[in-house]
């Protein structure tokens, strides 16, 4: 099992390493661009960050001032914690594809028509505005970024024991397609007609995260996700009484199971050019970090479990 | 099952005007909620009343809301607390429409809760939806 193990080790000095962060230099090691048809993960656990350390207040300086205001508007202590690792993952994980010039503090984001955030490289920048895409999906127990170069993506994570409070099928029929309540209706066990129901949502809504819709701007009705399998990557379609216009049906989707404790569906806009089955596999590089302190390759391990659509 | 129309020429005020777009707060609200909580420049919105909704509306929403999250009885979920706060995710989020559905007996279009911030929010976009059923 390969297990890569970079340690990027700081020692916190009060205020100095607040500075040092918040300066031009970024100490994240840089990586290399994702290739066009390969997508990458980074991943923080909350638990693995205490509670009330100085590592969570100099991520805390990385954030802008409506950031922040945001984070403090939150009523829980957990909740705020989330938030300000959700925004550090992003930044971070943006700037290391910027060979270490770029600070993670002083990355700029806009929103897409739908809310979605983009990256707004500033004019007059003198560094490289590598075209990344990028989409953040946050569970209480772990928040994921997902980059890909120039074609858009969406990327949920939940955990894969999630219980809903009504039965699985009562949600699917409210809110599937009639051939995917089918499908979830056919499931024999209900432990495992449980994990498909979590499967195919996150698959669902990583396309119209990746669309840059979400679910009010997509609504599920209008689409049907199919299954793939251990050879086969998922497959979606646009229902024909569809009302809603303008959707991508050029997605690759590819589902995992991370630390066997949460399920991840991907899904990328599949390049034009590139046509056939070569195409449907997506390439996948995975990665647990702790923002620096520590990055670890995880992928090639058993942390990370493919489920389908991933070569 | 009363069902509102987004194209209705009987909207009223769109939702623009009686609630001023805020600042954007951060990249996390459309991540972990696409359901709530972004700004889109959709026209076509329920009919929200300027008026604020009947308190015993917003009880029940708080009631369905503490029960979808599993909150303890004594947890504060009032008018102004704020879905994203509460820590619903999307599929919390959708039970709790579904809930909504089920007791005011109405039907909630996706599109019609994106702008659905707080559990006041909701409780008025409940009344617009009847009261446009009703008329």
């Amino acid at each position: 099992m390969l297990r890569l193990h970079r340690r990027n080790m700081l020692q916190p000095v009060g205020s100095a390493v607040s500075r040092h962060l918040s300066t031009s230099c970024s100490p994240l090691p840089p990586t290399p661009l994702p290739h066009r048809r390969e997508v990458h993960l980074w991943y923080i656990k909350p638990e693995e960050i205490n509670d009330s350390s100085s590592q969570l207040k100099q991520y805390m300086d990385l954030l802008s001032p409506c950031e922040k205001k945001g984070v403090l508007s939150l009523s829980s202590e957990r909740h705020q914690k989330n938030a300000i690792l959700a925004r550090t993952l992003t930044r971070t994980t943006l700037s290391r594809y910027c060979d270490g010039r770029v600070d993670p503090g002083s990355i700029k984001f806009k929103k897409g028509l739908y809310g979605k955030p983009e990256i707004m490289w500033q004019d007059g920048d003198n560094i490289i505005k590598p075209p990344l895409q990028f989409n953040l999906s946050h569970t209480s127990s772990l928040i994921a970024c997902a980059v890909a170069l120039e074609n858009p993506i969406g990327i949920d994570v939940e955990e894969n024991e999630r219980q809903t409070v009504k039965s699985v099928l009562s949600v699917a029929k409210r809110y599937f397609t009639v051939s995917e309540v089918e499908y979830l209706a056919a499931v024999p066990y209900p432990d495992i007609q449980q994990k498909e129901f979590i499967q195919l949502w996150t698959l669902k809504e990583a396309y119209v995260k990746a669309i840059g819709r979400g679910f009010s701007g997509a609504p599920f009705k209008n689409f049907t996700i199919e299954m793939g399998s251990d050879k086969r990557a998922p497959k979606m379609h646009i229902e024909a009484d569809s009302d809603c216009e303008g959707l991508a049906d050029n997605c690759q989707f590819a589902l995992m199971e991370l630390n066997s404790s949460h399920v991840v569906a991907v899904c990328m806009e599949r390049d034009q050019e590139i046509s056939g089955d070569e195409n449907n596999l997506l390439r996948l590089k995975v990665w647990r970090t702790i923002p620096f302190i520590e990055d670890e390759l995880v992928s090639g391990t058993e942390t990370v479990n493919y489920i389908c659509g991933l070569s | 099952m009363a069902s509102l129309s987004l194209t209705g020429s009987a909207l009223s005020a769109p939702l623009s005007l009686s609630r001023p777009i805020k600042a954007t707060n951060g990249a996390s609200s459309f991540n972990s909620v696409s359901f709530f909580n972004h700004k889109t420049q959709r026209t076509g919105f329920p009919s929200l009343s300027c008026a604020a909704a009947k308190p015993e509306t917003v009880d029940k929403v708080c009631e369905i809301v503490k029960k979808q999250l599993a909150l303890a009885d004594d947890a504060t979920v009032t008018g102004e607390s704020k879905f994203s706060d509460l820590g619903a995710d999307s599929l919390d989020t959708v039970e709790i429409v579904m809930g909504l559905e089920e007791h005011f007996q109405i039907s909630v279009e996706e599109t019609s809760a994106q702008n659905i911030e707080t559990v006041h929010d909701a409780a008025e976009m409940i009344e617009g939806i009847i009261e446009n059923a009703n008329k």
